[in-house]
């Protein structure tokens, strides 16, 4: 197995959450844990991988109960899967990352991947409790297996989006939601991206409730999906701000956004994440001039596709900039998240606190670690 | 308190600033949870961020506990004093900073009020999602510090989905913001470790908070009931619909008795064994629809009486009752102990059921009101703090709640955190594993413990802490606490 370019030196499939913990705790090896293996261009260059750790084994849901609205699921559950099952009894997890549904719910927490449901949250927001095993062969866990609870520091804040450099991720306890009883989806494309920036901006300003609203390009074009009771959703597609609107629903809807899914694969060589907030979407794309791009209109979170180290340098002078995707050769000398300063040793103190000897992933999450 | 240090308090935040004598002090020895008391040595009102850092290194120097305060509404103990020392007290930093009406976000100062904070931005059509039942009073600060919950959090989240960046003060005194407006964490969610944290990783002195557009339309329901089991039910079914409500709470007869005879008095059937007052909110259209569905709910699991408010007065009137509801009690109840303990939803019948059996067991009356939607119980145990075989027995009692709830697969706290009201419970939830990762990530902010210290852990886990006691009996604890209050300060 090749990971971020380093053959690893062996490759485990633990079946079970205890295989994996003896696994760990007799070893002294770099350990790397791998889901599906759809976002290993994401992260700092990966520095060792003695030991590839391949979670796919763990793939059951131990526990689904729709009455309380929880879920409980290993880490190699595949996404895709996950939602099938929900959608069997009426509810959803509205998540629908790029990486799609062969992604697992153990590698989406460790990226904290997402996609156009950002508008109404990332899965960080569905987490309730972890299960996990530490680098020294310990299984502890956080949070709960219910809905709503403050017992104990939330350290699933940190794991999620660790890249498995804290703890390796085993079991995810998720809150879920009653599946929207009904989607629609309108695609509108455009000349001038202001056009399409004052569409986002007549949507925000009415009473407009998406599920997603997407601005890409090039060409412009603006994506909005709703999602609710029939009425709502019906009523909102029909009061949309005057333009070109492509409507799809049902059968046709999927479809529609395996398009911009197509898209975002697409883009390259580099896709920074450029955070700021819905009214500098202009300026963020004016001042990067991407090739093409995604951006979470709802949230000021813009995917640019730019093409060398110095465009990302230059975008972090103005706003913080995640690398979501590049080739190994331009992380080298890019960190990933550009942190700094007290907040970067915040961040280093809690990865020795975890894995005190470097065991996972070494390399991969903390600027410069 | 060695003069020294309060002389140096008072040349960083002024002399009216710092109050240290007894009875100034007597009103900071507990927050909301009476049954622990401790008279810190001293309390400072600081400014701004700077002078918050200037007293915790003043702090550090001469190796004195100190913990932040916003209003003390906590019921957890959380801003309890336990080992006496500074109490940063952070009403002073109470301003709304600026309001982003585009972007919907504000930047607030953490003494504010959380209602205060709706109420600044309403002109906007804008309002602060959380909403716990104190938030006429409690502050933001607060709500940060336990991740507090509230009626709403049922479809809206908690206060963590709703902080986008956090200024803070370390524990050493180090000033750091932390996060971005767009809530999106870069790097590890230091942000979203530090909410919740129950004031013991950092002191938080600016928050930068999400804003939700007023819903279009809201619709308020109350439904009464005879029985507790058919009030679940409804519950259940609506759920099973696969309508989210924007909250739906659970009352009982107890507490509508208690709200009726108060200021709080919403018009709540008196003779209902239990009602749920439901809300939704969203869109306008297809509302009635929801409604209409939501009342053929209730009339199925026979509810007795189903009223829809029709105005916004009616609205305000029915919440007045829920938030009313634990202020009520003084009506009924010369004091109250507030539990607060979560359940799978499904397990509610049998839990209540337990619950009564309890209350007539130790001869202690019980009121439920509580967020039915997500299992979030608030058992109100009445008694008489002037008769000491009443306080002894609501120790055990509420432990025995907690016991039954955690029984249930469920968690200790909702939403009131675990201060030093639960941590001796800790060990029913949590492996020793478990508690030594989260004690390492304390120590990464906290590394000499000086920060707000004695909360959430087992006692016997740290030797700083009073008593080393090996005991999950409250009573015990409160003994120990209780005489540790004659003790001398470590100061």
């Amino acid at each position: 197995m090749i990971i971020d370019g380093i053959a690893a030196g062996r490759v485990l499939r633990p079946q079970s959450v205890e295989e994996l913990a003896d696994l760990t705790r007799s070893g002294s090896d770099s350990l790397v844990p791998v889901g599906a293996g759809t976002n290993l261009e994401f992260g700092n260059p990966l520095q060792s991988a003695d030991c590839a750790v391949d979670l796919g084994g763990l793939d059951r849901i131990t526990a689904y109960n729709p009455a309380d609205l929880t879920v409980h699921v290993e880490a190699g559950v595949k996404l895709g899967h996950l939602l099938k099952e929900l959608e069997a009894r009426n509810q959803t997890l509205p998540l629908d990352p790029w990486s799609g549904p062969d992604a697992t719910i153990g590698g989406l927490a460790a990226t904290n991947a997402q996609g156009p449901f950002r508008a109404v949250g990332t899965l960080r927001d569905w987490i309730i409790g972890m299960r996990v095993v530490h680098a020294d062969g310990r299984i502890s866990k956080t949070g709960g297996r219910v809905v709503k609870n403050v017992t104990g520091y939330d350290l699933a804040k940190l794991y999620t989006g660790s890249l498995g450099s804290l703890a390796i991720v085993v079991e995810v306890s998720l809150k879920v939601r009653a599946r929207y009883q009904k989607t629609a989806t309108a695609v509108a494309r455009f000349d001038r991206l202001d056009d399409a920036l004052a569409i986002v901006n007549a949507l925000r300003q009415g009473a407009f409730e998406p599920v997603a609203c997407e601005v890409t390009g090039a060409p412009p074009a603006v994506w909005v999906r709703f999602g609710d009771d029939a009425q709502a959703v019906d009523w909102q597609i029909r009061n949309l701000p005057p333009a070109e609107w492509r409507v799809s629903e049902g059968d046709s809807e999927p479809a529609v956004w395996e398009q911009l899914r197509s898209h975002y694969h697409g883009m390259g060589p580099i896709v920074a994440r450029v955070v700021a907030a819905p009214s500098a979407i202009g300026e963020i794309l004016d001042f990067a001039a991407p090739a093409a791009w995604i951006v979470h209109a709802a949230n000021g979170i813009a995917l640019v596709a730019v093409s060398s180290p110095e465009d990302v340098r230059r975008l972090r002078g103005k706003f913080p900039v995640i690398v979501e995707k590049a080739p190994r050769e331009m992380r080298r000398e890019l960190p990933a998240f550009g942190v700094a300063g007290v907040e970067l040793r915040i961040m280093k103190d809690l990865k020795r606190a975890f894995d005190p000897a470097g065991r996972l992933n070494r390399g991969r999450h903390i600027d410069g670690e | 308190m060695r003069s020294e240090i309060i002389d140096a308090l008072r040349r960083v935040v002024g002399p009216e600033a710092v109050a240290a004598d007894a009875s100034a002090l007597l009103v900071y020895e507990c927050d909301a949870l009476p049954l622990f008391k401790r008279r810190p040595d001293a309390v400072v009102f600081p400014a701004n961020a700077a002078q918050v850092s200037e007293v915790v290194k003043i702090a550090n120097r001469y190796n004195v506990p100190f913990l932040p305060r916003g209003a003390g509404t906590g019921l957890s103990g959380g801003a309890l004093a336990v080992e006496g020392g500074i109490i940063i007290e952070m009403q002073r930093m109470n301003r709304v900073l600026s309001v982003d009406t585009v972007n919907r976000f504000a930047v607030v100062q953490p003494g504010i009020a959380n209602l205060a904070v709706s109420q600044a931005v309403a002109k906007y059509g804008l309002y602060y999602a959380p909403d716990p039942s104190s938030q006429m009073a409690c502050s933001i600060g607060g709500n940060v510090a336990e991740n507090s919950g509230g009626p709403h959090c049922l479809k809206y989240g908690m206060t963590t989905n709703h902080i986008l960046a956090i200024e803070v003060v370390l524990s050493d005194g180090e000033i750091v913001r932390l996060g971005n407006t767009a809530g999106e964490p870069v790097g590890l969610d230091v942000v979203g470790a530090i909410v919740g944290s129950e004031g013991t990783f950092a002191i938080v002195t600016e928050i930068t908070l999400r804003l939700l557009p007023k819903p279009q339309a809201v619709k308020t329901l109350l439904a009464a009931y005879h029985s507790v089991e058919s009030c679940s039910q409804t519950v259940s079914d609506i759920i099973a619909a696969g309508i989210v409500p924007a909250a739906l709470e659970f009352v009982d007869n107890q507490t509508i008795q208690a709200v009726e005879a108060s200021v709080y008095r919403a018009g709540y059937p008196q003779d209902a064994r239990a009602a749920l007052l439901i809300e939704i909110d969203g869109l306008r259209e297809g509302m009635e629809e929801s409604v209409a569905r939501i009342v053929d709910i209730c009339n199925r699991n026979q509810a007795y009486e189903v009223r829809v408010a029709g105005s916004d007065a009616e609205r305000a009137r029915l919440w007045l009752g829920r938030k009313g509801a634990f202020g009520a009690m003084g009506r009924i109840s010369p004091d109250m102990i507030t539990m607060d303990t979560v359940i799978p939803r499904t397990r509610l019948p049998e839990v209540l059921t337990a619950i009564d059996r309890l209350s007539q067991e130790y001869g202690l009356a019980v009121a439920n009101v509580f967020h039915a939607g997500d299992g979030n119980l608030h058992p109100i145990i009445l008694f008489d703090s002037r008769r000491p075989d009443e306080v002894e027995k609501i120790h055990k009692m509420g432990e025995a709640i907690v016991k039954i709830s955690v029984d249930a697969g469920g968690a200790l706290s909702g939403e009131h955190g675990i201060g030093v009201e639960k941590k001796e419970f800790m060990d029913l939830i949590f492996s020793e594993d478990d508690l030594e990762i989260m004690g390492r990530v304390k120590s990464v902010f906290n590394p000499d413990g000086r920060l707000n210290p004695a909360k959430i852990f087992p006692t016997r886990r740290s030797c700083t802490e009073i008593g080393r006691a090996t005991t999950t009996d409250t009573a015990e604890i409160g003994r120990r606490v209780a005489s540790a209050l004659g003790g001398e300060t470590n100061a």
